[in-house]
């Protein structure tokens, strides 16, 4: 009767592994999942930047919205800088010229060619007056170019008028340095 | 059930005034800027330039070559003192003495100013050479020196032309040769 009870119980305990180790194995084909929601916002976007011209004076900062350009002395008679011609001189005033590069960058956007507009941050000192391409700023922004091509240097010739009259009679300042900032916007067409 | 109502209209509202602010950002024209900045010395300047007088061609007044500027070149042709011999008609000739001969032809000097105050500039020569002995280069009876600049005036008015005489005077003992100097014209401002 022992040994039966004995019997019993070992049958019992086989039966419990094998089923244990049944649902060890079911267990070990559990599969895991996940994913990854990827979310990247597009912007249209435009930038600007100054470059040097290969024919005019080097920039300070070029390739940067916020350039700087050094005409360095200059006089009606006198010698110029590297980079700066001198297109006319009358009796009246004379001009300087140097040549500098715009490139606007787009993207996003259903363009293919933008405006550009400039004007003076701020009255012209006495005497001088800027021209971009002929067209003469001043502190209302005016439209020097349309339709121009995004990805590319864009040469524009930068005019100092310069007045012959004396300091004091109407000529500007001498032997003193000016400086003026012109700002220019590229507006998507 | 009013109350629903009124609360989905409002949202609806927000919704679409929501929308209508991202087409109307999205419809605007995108645009960039930048600033050049530009900085300028003025320096006061004069100019010099020779130009032909207004009696160019008569007698005493030799044309120039490449008038209107600062390099000019000035002819007399050929001239000897027997016989007061000058190929050129638009020359003075003269016999000055019993061994010296001139010859002289006038021109004009103009001299300019931009942005400066000066009321009006000296004028100053030199020829560029030691002349053969027996020959004096002159402007205004003024006789010039390869040594350094000689004052021809003190107080010319700028813009406005300034007739100048180059006289070459010739003692009658000098070699036969072409006689060549390079005037070197000085405007100061006063």
């Amino acid at each position: 009767m022992t040994m039966l009870k004995t019997y019993i119980s070992i049958l019992r305990g086989t039966a419990l592994a094998a089923t244990l180790l049944l649902a060890g194995s079911a267990l070990a084909q559990t599969t895991a999942t996940g994913v990854i929601n990827g979310v990247l916002v597009n912007k249209s976007g435009i930038s600007l930047q100054f470059d040097s011209d290969p024919a005019g004076v080097t920039l300070g900062a070029a390739g940067t919205n916020a350039a700087t350009v050094n005409f360095g002395n200059i006089s009606a008679f006198g010698p110029l800088a590297g980079g700066v011609t001198r297109p006319s001189v009358t009796a009246a005033n004379f001009t300087v010229r140097t040549i500098f590069d715009v490139q606007v960058v787009q993207g996003g956007l259903n363009s293919t060619t933008y405006t550009l507009t400039a004007n003076l941050a701020a009255a012209a000192p006495t005497g001088l007056s800027y021209r971009v391409d002929a067209i003469t700023l001043t502190t209302v922004a005016q439209t020097v170019q349309t339709n121009a091509a995004y990805n590319t240097d864009i040469a524009h010739n930068l005019d100092l008028v310069v007045l012959t009259a004396a300091p004091g009679a109407g000529g500007p300042a001498v032997a003193t340095p000016l400086t003026t900032t012109i700002n220019f916007t590229a507006t998507a067409n | 059930m009013k109350s629903t109502f009124n609360f989905g209209g409002t949202r609806a509202l927000l919704m679409l005034s929501a929308a209508l602010c991202l087409l109307t950002a999205a419809a605007s024209a995108q645009s960039s800027s930048g600033q050049l900045t530009i900085t300028m010395n003025v320096q006061s300047s004069i100019s010099l330039i020779f130009q032909n007088n207004p009696s160019v061609g008569t007698p005493g007044f030799c044309p120039l070559t490449n008038a209107g500027t600062n390099n000019v070149g000035l002819d007399l042709g050929t001239a000897a003192f027997p016989g007061s011999f000058h190929t050129a008609t638009c020359v003075n000739y003269q016999h000055l003495t019993a061994a010296f001969y001139e010859v002289s032809s006038a021109f004009d000097v103009v001299v300019t100013k931009a942005n400066s105050s000066s009321p009006n500039y000296r004028m100053a020569a030199q020829i560029s050479t030691p002349p053969p002995t027996g020959v004096i280069w002159l402007i205004n009876n003024v006789t010039l020196t390869d040594t350094g600049f000689t004052q021809l005036d003190a107080a010319d008015n700028f813009g406005q032309p300034i007739t100048k005489t180059l006289q070459v005077q010739v003692r009658n003992n000098v070699p036969a040769q072409i006689l060549l100097e390079t005037i070197t014209f000085l405007a100061t401002a006063n």
